[in-house]
């Protein structure tokens, strides 16, 4: 006997270029462990932005307890009983757990706090979650996981009736996710309603009682667990929740490239750090290699690794020959490329114009002698923007002001002019509008045509599936299984792999 | 995630040990070169000196664990100073005079305030801008000289005189420093400005408003630099517009060395204090071995930079510009 | 859209072109304004006494500018300035030909900026911090040196051609000026068309990217400083020059007056745009309004009062002027 205590009517999200979410409808029941699935872009951030408060809908109605709830901001909507545990911790480290608890709710007199006790009912659900957390303890010695209790514990003191938590088990060991989920199955009974998030579908089977299928910004479908039990076996399962995440998957464009598989222009050994474990594997020239996996699994991770932003342990060779790459400057030199996972944040000079950002990462040839002619800036960004197909009122225009698709071609062109062997390209086409995405496609099979080499890192399987001819699967920073593209693909499977699935890779 | 390397070793601060060591050892320093460095008159002499730095330093404390800076208490000390004996040769009473130059170091810190947190200007270039206006103001006042004669003969009462066998100055030192002991550890200013500093959206989030706190934070600056200014004027019998110079570096330095991080979130009056001491020690031990003042400013441009150097490398390496900031 | 954006949208660089418009506006009007109110103004002594002081900040300017760019600033060229001066008079006095004595204090400007660049670049220590160390460094210094000389300021004993290089004058415009330009134009070069300042453009516009795109950012920062310190020695060694004086209390707000003309320009504090001509108008405009209060009398004081104004003006403008254009 469950009545509803959130009903998601019609919401619909627009933002310029992209539709994030389209009439998604679906109903929370309260005291329920609801999930949320889909791949990456499929909409579960911004409909949780959504309810947080920290986005506006475009359409749409949602119905909280009963009464119309449009929070403006986050304040709000945590006062009207949404709370939320984001992947960025929001606790004060230099603080204690006491301290951190009482935040904001200090009993106080004249400025002073009388007690900097937690209540004592806060306390009582602190205990009750975890004992092992003493009041005292400052929060920076903790472990990520009892920092998430700590967030738990607040929410719930402040009588939140709706706590959501964006893909918690991200940062937490296996012990820590059985007591996080004693701890869910506890608050359930107190009261408390849960909005779970994750790509996780074991964890989905373990701890929800509903799931809502999201994908491409739509509503695909909400069932309840129970209806799905037969999904419990680990073999043949969860058909039916992987068809509803993927769709309808088309693979009609891959062409396959002109491999030389007799010259290794990069391999992997055995590299390794706190995200990546054991990751192998060789790139041929003019080869397309595709890294599939969904978020955690350790795609950045990989290509910062090779692009020397983090150390790790391990080999890496170029053309046979061992290097060490410390930094993106000596990537650069040894014959690597980056387009970066942020654009706005890490591959653009937004400062800049179009025909200064082109050459940044290869200033040689626009200068000689440490002096560069603007003619030769110009007619270079000319080059570009007629070959990647940039479409800007001139070079001269500044990138903040073009559209996604438009500012991920200059981080290419750039990427491009560094002529490089091997072209690294991170989450290549997120957030860009479908025909955007084609050219990019494209442009990416004319490089391999030409002997670049290039690695794709993206959580879009048709992405992966259109572009790659082999295909690396992630899970938790280890290569579950490499694919070769061509034949017949069994998409189901690959999510069942990337989802936690056994997967059979020997090295 | 923050990590920081800061040990406890039986809920002692690693970095409070280290730097009490280091007081101890340049105490011991001095000591071996000139007897006289730890006698009676001159320990009082230290204090006195380092008084008016960890007066000011103890309300600068808490404005940089809140993250921000304030490089105009120099230019405030002055300020104030030269107001009260202005206002003193002009006629007024000497209390009253006290308290409105005490004044205006709050109106400075008022500036400020608004300034960085209304006007949302970054605080190096705020706190710059009013170093400079304050400096102006205080030479503007004095036409450039030094206020010396007419003053009236109660006006180096507070800084001179003693209360039984303690001078006055020094009380003055021990009640506020036991006042800010008090907010840092008790008070809702303290804990919000450690919030603040260390994760500024939580503390949004928790319903803190940090425009509030900040303004507070500056306000209380300007006042101790305010305090510390008229005691000076008082313990010097003159105004002198000049005075102060270098101070916001020193009492930066102090605090630099008790512990607190240029990031934010953490740092330690107390800390502060022993740094202050180490800083006033250190100026008077080379005095006593007659070397000119302005080795000290070498000196203490080495220091600065060792401080913060100390401070990186105990905070595990984790540079401090590569911490992540988490943004709203 | 309103009109002044619309407009800005047809030319890059408008909001510079923008700024520097109202800059030659504000300098015009300054002028104007001073030659009014008082006729000692407007004569060539003067306006040639404006200039050479004026030159001491657009040097150090030159290089600064690029530094400030590149998000990063040097609080220390104030004290630089005065000891590379002192270090000029003690060495010149001491038996070093004066020639090489200017080449050495040069040098030893060099020198502290590349302790300001290491610093700042490969120990990443804040800017503020660092070069407020070195600027206390360079000040005790250059008292101690004044000291071991004797006096307040190294002044006797100075060789007869010390004050050669200060003075002498080409027809009736000081040879050093003519220098010094020379090497502003040089250093404007720099700005306008070298790797270098591309480099410092993209670091302060978004470091990271910067470092993704491999460049070599801490070589940069690092030569950036020792511009800056090496303009500032030599400042410092043809102010000495000029004043027949080693000195050690000159340039006290000196940073302070570059920092403001550069800001004025329409530099950004935070680093990723900037202009160089700007910095030159923002010098001037500060020379000559600090020229007028002289002239009329007003309290030398008040000048600084109103250059923390300035200061806080020149940011608010330059933001006011974003928002509208933006």
């Amino acid at each position: 006997m469950q009545d509803t205590l959130l009903k998601i009517q019609n919401i619909s999200k627009q933002f310029p270029g992209v539709t994030a979410l389209n009439d998604v409808s679906f109903e929370i029941k309260k005291n329920t462990v609801h999930c949320i699935v889909g791949e990456n872009g499929a909409g579960k951030s911004t409909l949780i932005k959504i309810l947080t408060g920290a986005e506006t809908r475009t359409n749409g109605t949602i119905v909280y307890n009963g009464q119309d709830f449009n929070p403006r901001n986050t304040r709000e909507a945590m006062n009207s009983g949404m709370s939320v545990l984001f992947q960025e911790l929001n606790v004060v480290d230099q603080l204690t757990v006491e301290q951190n608890l009482s935040l904001g709710k200090e009993p106080r007199s004249f400025g002073f706090i009388r007690k900097d006790k937690a209540s004592d009912a806060v306390f009582q659900v602190l205990q009750s979650l975890d004992p092992s957390i003493r009041l005292s303890d400052r929060v920076s010695t903790l472990s990520v996981a009892q920092k998430q209790v700590i967030e738990i514990a607040k929410a719930i003191s402040s009588e939140s009736d709706v706590i959501i938590m964006d893909e918690p088990t991200a940062a937490i060991t296996e012990d820590e996710v059985n007591r996080l989920f004693t701890i869910i199955n506890h608050i359930k009974k107190e009261n408390v309603t849960v909005i779970y998030i994750s790509h996780r579908l074991s964890e989905i089977f373990e701890i929800g009682d509903y799931v809502t299928v999201l994908r491409d910004g739509q509503m695909i479908g909400t069932e309840s667990i129970e209806d799905l039990s037969y999904c419990r076996d680990e073999v043949e399962s969860c058909a039916e929740l992987i068809k509803m995440m993927l769709g309808k998957v088309v693979v009609e464009h891959y062409v396959p490239s002109t491999i030389d598989k007799t010259r290794k222009v990069l391999q992997l050994h055995n590299v390794s750090n706190a995200k990546l474990k054991d990751v192998s594997f060789d790139l041929y020239k003019g080869e397309i290699l595709g890294f599939y996996g969904l978020i955690g699994s350790g795609k950045t991770e990989t290509a910062n690794a090779i692009y020397g932003i983090d150390k790790v342990e391990g080999e890496i060779f170029i053309n046979g020959k061992k290097i060490s790459i410390d930094k993106p400057e000596s990537a650069i030199r040894a014959g690597i490329a980056m387009v970066p996972e942020e654009r706005r944040t890490e591959g653009l000079f937004t400062k800049l114009s179009i025909k200064e950002n082109i050459p940044l990462m290869n200033i040689k040839t626009i200068s000689r002698n440490g002096i560069f002619s603007r003619k030769k800036e110009r007619l270079l960004a000319k080059k570009y923007i007629e070959k990647v197909k940039i479409v800007a009122r001139d070079e001269d225009q500044n990138v903040a002001k073009l559209s996604g698709g438009n500012q991920q071609k200059v981080v290419l062109s750039k990427c491009l002019n560094a002529e490089s062997a091997v072209l690294l390209m991170d989450e290549p086409t997120r957030g860009i509008d479908v025909g955007a995405k084609e050219e990019i496609h494209n442009l990416i099979r004319e490089l391999s045509q030409a002997g670049k080499s290039v690695i794709v890192f993206s959580s879009e399987l048709p992405e992966i599936l259109n572009l790659c001819d082999r295909i690396i699967l992630l899970y938790e920073g280890r290569i579950k299984e490499i694919i070769e593209n061509g034949g017949e693909i069994d998409s189901e499977r690959i999510m069942h792999i990337v989802t936690g699935g056994g997967g059979q890779h020997n090295e | 995630m923050n990590k920081t390397a800061k040990g406890s070793y039986a809920g002692i601060d690693l970095q409070k040990l280290v730097i009490l060591g280091i007081l101890v050892f340049v105490a011991l320093v001095f000591f071996s070169l000139n007897n006289r460095f730890l006698s009676q008159a001159n320990i009082l002499f230290i204090l006195r000196q380092s008084s008016f730095v960890i007066m000011t330093g103890c309300a600068v404390t808490l404005l940089m664990i809140s993250g921000n800076l304030d490089l105009s208490v120099g230019s405030t000390v002055a300020l104030t100073g030269v107001v009260h004996a202005f206002l003193c040769q002009s006629g007024m009473a000497t209390g009253l005079s006290f308290i409105l130059a005490t004044g205006v170091g709050v109106l400075v810190g008022l500036v400020n305030a608004l300034t960085v947190v209304k006007l949302k200007i970054t605080p190096f270039i705020a706190t710059l801008g009013t170093m400079y206006v304050g400096r102006g103001l205080a030479y503007l006042i004095t036409d450039g000289l030094i206020i010396r004669d007419g003053l009236p003969d109660n006006f180096t009462f507070v800084g001179r005189e003693y209360f039984g066998p303690i001078p006055i100055p020094i009380i003055v030192l021990i009640i506020v420093i036991l006042v800010f002991l008090v907010l840092e550890k008790k008070s809702i200013l303290g804990k919000y400005s450690i919030a603040i500093g260390g994760n500024s959206t939580a503390a949004t989030l928790s319903g803190i408003n940090s425009g509030s706190v900040v303004m507070t934070l500056y306000i209380i600056a300007g006042a101790m630099a305010g305090l510390s200014g008229v005691m000076m004027a008082s313990r010097l019998g003159v105004g002198d517009p000049n005075l102060g110079i270098g101070f916001e570096f020193d009492v930066i330095i102090a605090i630099i060395l008790g512990g607190t991080s240029l990031a934010g979130g953490e740092g330690s009056i107390l800390g502060m204090i022993i740094g202050g001491l180490i800083i006033g020690s250190l100026g008077n031990g080379l005095k006593l071995l007659n070397v000119f003042t302005f080795f000290q400013a070498v000196m203490k441009g080495i220091v600065l930079v060792l401080a913060v150097v100390l401070d990186q490398k105990l905070k595990s390496g984790i540079s401090i510009r590569n911490k992540k900031r988490i943004k709203n | 859209m309103n009109p002044i954006a619309a407009k800005a949208q047809e030319k890059k660089y408008f909001s510079f072109d923008f700024q520097i418009i109202v800059l030659v506006g504000v300098l015009a009007l300054v002028m104007i304004i001073s030659a009014v109110l008082t006729d000692k103004f407007f004569t060539y002594p003067n306006i040639m006494n404006v200039l050479q002081q004026v030159a001491m900040i657009m040097l150090t300017g030159s290089a600064a500018t690029l530094l400030m760019i590149s998000g990063n600033f040097d609080l220390s060229v104030g004290m630089v300035l005065a000891f590379t001066g002192v270090m000029h008079a003690f060495m010149s006095k001491n038996g070093i030909p004066t020639n090489v004595s200017m080449i050495l204090s040069i040098l030893i400007g060099s020198g502290f900026g590349l302790i300001n660049g290491y610093l700042v670049a490969f120990l990443k220590i804040t800017p503020v911090i660092a070069t407020l160390g070195t600027m206390y460094a360079a000040r005790g210094l250059a008292y101690i040196i004044a000291w071991v000389d004797g006096g307040a300021n190294v002044t006797t004993g100075l060789p007869i051609d010390f004050e050669v290089f200060g003075r002498s004058m080409v027809g009736s415009v000081p040879v050093f000026l003519i220098i010094v330009f020379i090497i502003i134009a040089f250093f404007y070069f720099v700005y306008a068309k070298t790797n270098l300042s591309k480099y410092a453009f993209a670091i302060g516009g978004n470091n990271r990217a910067a470092v993704l795109s491999g460049v070599k950012v801490s070589m940069v920062i690092l030569l950036l400083y020792l511009f800056v310190g090496t303009l500032t020695g030599f400042a410092g060694m043809t102010l000495a020059s000029r004043m027949g004086t080693g000195a050690p209390n000159v340039g006290a707000d000196f940073h302070f007056d570059v920092i403001v003309a550069i800001v004025l320009g329409g530099t950004s504090i935070y680093g990723g745009e900037g202009s160089f001509l700007g910095m030159i108008l923002g010098a001037l405009i500060v020379g000559f309004v600090g020229n007028a209060l002289n002239l009329l009398d007003v309290m030398f004081f008040y000048q600084i009062v109103v250059k923390g104004l300035i200061l806080l003006g020149a940011v608010l403008l330059t933001r006011k002027i974003k928002d509208t254009i933006g």
